[in-house]
């Protein structure tokens, strides 16, 4: 495939994509260099590094709290969604059923739907139904909108899934709970492993509906943002970097694991 | 052959990828007019050649002259040719009539004098001139087909390739195209250069047929000369089910393995012809009775036997050895399986082939 | 594709129950349509019976009016400022996205091979730091005086360039970065739905390389370039947050005046309108795009 084009077209092209690649880590790397300036005050070229902020940061309580009720919601999510976007990619790539096409597009809707007006939406619902905004119903509100996402991430699994397998189980003696387990989810693991990852991540680092249905509790996107716009401390830029540090463990991570799964199989 | 500037040469053509040769100097010369076939099983490097005949891949040495001018930097969409690709490549997001007028509106061909070479070339190609607006996927496969060679054709090319495109085809649609594209080839009176990995699909359309073998063409002649005269095991495995007998030299005999018989050699036998392989067609051998005798003869079994159409082949085993025989219907043998039968055939008939 | 039923094994009754209801497809996508209906169905519907409910109050009495509608089209309001905002930038973004990610995407569906996958997983990788770091990243990168943009042309040039944020310009910016890897991967999916032999053919037939891009390669790529594009657009019209961390006060946009309205004016009604105008347009948009995409197709069905 690379040989048709001009050698000279190619170096272009990729020359171009390192460059934006470099260009969208920019930010990260700044943050980084924030949480290391010693001093309160930021100024580039740094006078004196330390890293003081980060043991701030790991001694300040609210430093748990933020990252505990993170957690809590991104399981939530992760677990909950890869468990209907499990049912929502059968319905919508393994079975021929008359809603079918209707059912794809309802489906995805949540998706193109701009999120902040969502987390307001929802605060009305919340509101109207008298449930008090905590860190469950952000965790709901994520998954309204990621669990279509981690249905598509699974539906393109199961697009290429041969399902004269599961007949076959059939065909051989197994019970529709032994093709599930034996056949069925075995070959679709890796979409779901993806499916939960992206879940994962994708609440962990959400700020829209965070921000409007989380009530009380602060998730860490809430917390920075408010550190950003109003009393800025560069204990945001120690979390913001912990938070970036933790995102690349876990996503080389998973990486990593799926392709020595898949060697494995191999 | 004239010896005036050739119409299409290569000379010591060759395509590297890597350390892998596929084309490794080929020599050839294409007449005008005429209709030449590569035939090679896959991964010869016909594909490969074809590819830089038109200008989709660069060679890696050798040239290609067109007319004495050469054309290796000629980019493919400035060379006046044009491919027929193997799936056919239909733009399947336009009409039969966008796709055929291509050409002509890539080269700013006015859209009335557009439609109007598209009707011509929908008559040509028998179809309804009422497709000009139809989607290209509603047509069937040999509707298909005649849309791909109505828009190749469209610019008026001096050579139209072709990637094997009726591989991929049932055998019905197949012959009834083989027949349209000889006559096609006959009406326009272009060159056409085709690549197939069947001798017989070859032998049908071609006026010069070449046997490429890892990336070099080792023998070529018209479908008759390959097919009486094939110069190596290798050519005449592309004959499909042919007698190949290994023999050495015994005086002016040979001698096969085969009950340790001694054949008759056929006249052109070489003179300093030591070992290799004597191949025998099956519709040149024949069941022998008595009175009637052949110059080569061998005893078997009759083993099997194989209706096919208009023909009725017949497996004999001889030896360790197992013998096809080819009759025509009206002739078939009227013994039974099992019978003990002789086999035999006339030297002439035979062919020796080195390895 | 079928969906063998089996009626050998020894199922449980609710199983056997459900089965004799309905067919699997049905059945499996109950669940994910709960969800929808309670988190997105039943909040929209909400917000829409509420724009319709007189300005400022609660609860609905049946006194349904058109008020918060035309208040927002009435002479002196400001409503329409922040609409524009987002609409407009929203536009702009989807416009410069366009222009950067086509050659990314072409690369990586066509030329790159193998490298196609590292620089996925990098340019995938910002999209899991949340959006606030990585726009507040660029507040130190380009801010006055001790920014690091500034403070490498101080260095190297002796230059000043000066305050670069809280202008549109840098909102923009901001959207762009924020929003480029939902442009790129679905255009990648439309660019590697081209098949190579259609470009191919069409070099063959005469047509020269900027005519191979426009007949060829733009159509077959389509819908990739419209649901990148549409995704996009109407994710950038809900952003919040390029605006406050990198615009400061100087710009609104619409889920900002929707808060505003619901918060400091209490006027749920007002904010819902607001709400309607803006999940009508999108809806609209939305509906008219997935309607005539080949979803299956383009998700890699066989």
């Amino acid at each position: 495939m690379n040989k048709d084009t001009k050698p000279w077209v190619r170096s272009l092209l990729l020359a171009w994509t390192i460059a934006i690649v470099v260009f969208m880590y920019i930010p990260m790397i700044s943050v980084f260099l924030a949480s290391i300036n010693a001093p309160r005050y930021f100024r580039f070229p740094i006078k004196k590094f330390g890293m003081n902020w980060y043991d701030d940061t790991f001694a300040a309580s609210v430093t748990g709290d933020i990252h505990l009720t993170s957690l809590y919601v991104a399981a939530v999510v992760a677990l909950v969604a890869t468990v209907l976007g499990f049912f929502g990619a059968l319905a919508f790539a393994r079975f021929n059923w008359r809603g079918r096409s209707i059912y794809q597009k309802i489906i995805l809707l949540p998706i193109f739907f701009p999120q902040a007006v969502l987390g307001l939406a929802l605060l009305q619902w919340y509101t109207f139904l008298g449930i008090i905004p905590s860190w469950e119903t952000a965790a709901f509100a994520h998954m309204v909108w990621i669990v279509p996402i981690v249905t598509l991430v699974i539906s393109i699994q199961v697009f290429s899934f041969d399902a004269s397998m599961e007949e076959a189980a059939y065909d051989l003696g197994a019970t529709r709970f032994q093709v599930l387990r034996e056949v069925t989810i075995p070959a679709l693991a890796p979409g779901l492993f993806s499916g939960a990852l992206f879940a994962f991540l994708l609440s962990w680092g959400n700020f829209p509906l965070s921000a409007f249905t989380s009530g009380a509790d602060s998730t860490v996107p809430e917390w920075l943002y408010s550190k950003m716009t109003v009393a800025y401390t560069p204990m945001a830029s120690a979390i913001g970097s912990l938070s970036v540090g933790g995102s690349l463990v876990i996503l080389f991570g998973a990486w990593f694991m799926l392709i020595f799964w898949r060697r494995r199989q191999a | 052959m004239a010896e005036a500037e050739a119409f299409l040469r290569l000379t010591k053509l060759t395509k590297q990828f890597g350390k892998f040769t596929a084309v490794n100097g080929v020599d050839l010369d294409i007449r005008e007019g005429e209709f030449f076939t590569i035939v090679g099983p896959s991964g010869s490097g016909k594909t490969t050649l074809l590819r830089m005949l038109a200008g989709l891949e660069r060679p890696s040495a050798g040239d290609i002259l067109l007319r004495g001018q050469r054309i290796n930097d000629v980019p493919a969409n400035r060379r006046p040719t044009c491919m027929v690709f193997q799936s056919l490549a239909l733009f399947h997001h336009r009409t039969v009539g966008q796709n055929i007028e291509f050409s002509l509106k890539m080269r700013g061909v006015s859209r009335t004098e557009r439609k109007a070479r598209a009707m011509e070339l929908l008559d040509m190609l028998q179809l309804p001139t009422d497709y000009y607006g139809k989607n290209v996927t509603k047509c069937s496969g040999g509707e298909r087909q005649r849309v791909a060679l109505a828009r190749a054709l469209a610019s008026d090319p001096e050579i139209l390739f072709f990637d094997e495109p009726l591989s991929a085809i049932d055998y019905r649609l197949r012959k009834l195209l083989e027949v349209e594209l000889k006559d096609l080839h006959r009406a326009t009176g272009k060159t056409f250069m085709y690549i197939t990995h069947s001798l017989e699909e070859a032998m049908v359309m071609s006026d010069r047929i070449g046997i490429m073998r890892e990336g070099q063409i080792i023998q070529i002649g018209t479908p008759n000369d390959i097919y009486t005269r094939p110069q190596s095991r290798f050519v005449s495995q592309f004959m499909g089910e042919v007698n190949v007998l290994a023999v050495t030299a015994s005086g002016d005999k040979l001698e096969a393995p085969v009950h340790g018989a001694m054949l008759t050699s056929p006249p052109d036998r070489a003179s300093g012809f030591e070992q290799g392989h004597l191949v025998i067609r099956p519709e040149s051998v024949r069941f022998v009775s008595e009175g009637s005798g052949a110059e080569n003869q061998l005893t078997g079994i009759l083993y099997n036997e194989y209706a096919m159409g208009s023909r009725v082949q017949y497996h004999v085993r001889v030896g360790e050895e197992m013998f096809t025989v080819e009759k025509l219907r009206e002739q078939a043998y009227q013994g039974n399986l099992n019978d003990e039968v002789t086999i035999g055939w006339d030297a002439k008939d035979s062919v020796l082939v080195a390895e | 594709m079928s969906d063998a039923s089996h009626r050998l094994d020894e199922p449980s009754r609710l199983l056997a129950l459900l089965r004799s209801i309905a067919s699997p497809g049905v059945l499996n996508a109950v669940p994910p349509l709960l969800l929808f209906l309670t988190g997105f169905l039943g909040p929209l519907v909400l917000v829409g019976l509420t724009s319709f409910i007189p300005a400022r109050t609660f609860g609905f009495h049946g006194d349904w009016t058109l008020e918060n509608y035309s208040q927002l089209f009435a002479e002196g309001s400001s409503h329409y400022i922040p609409f524009l905002w987002s609409f407009g930038l929203a536009a702009a973004c989807v416009a410069f996205l366009l222009m950067i990610c086509y050659p990314i995407a072409y690369g990586m569906a066509k030329v790159f091979g193998k490298w196609a996958s590292p620089i996925t997983l990098l340019l995938v990788l910002p999209l899991f730091v949340s959006e606030n770091v990585r726009l507040f990243g660029w507040v130190i990168f380009l801010m006055k005086g001790g920014g690091i943009f500034a403070g490498i042309m101080k260095t190297l040039f002796g230059l000043d360039p000066g305050s670069m944020l809280y202008t549109p310009a840098v909102v923009l910016f901001g959207l762009c970065y924020v929003y480029l890897p939902f442009m790129l991967f679905p255009i990648v999916l439309g660019v590697s739905m081209i098949p190579k032999d259609l470009v191919e053919s069409a070099n063959d037939l005469g047509a020269s390389r900027f005519q191979m891009f426009r007949e060829i390669e733009v159509p077959l790529a389509m819908p990739g370039l419209l649901v990148g594009g549409l995704l996009t657009f109407i994710l950038a019209v809900g952003a919040i947050s390029e605006t406050t961390i990198l615009g400061g006060q100087n710009i609104s946009v619409v889920a900002l005046d929707i808060r505003h309205e619901f918060t400091y004016n209490q006027n749920w009604p007002g904010g819902s309108a607001i709400a309607m105008l803006v999940t009508v347009l999108t809806g609209v948009l939305v509906m008219t795009l997935l309607n005539r995409l080949n979803l299956d197709r383009l998700l890699g069905k066989r």
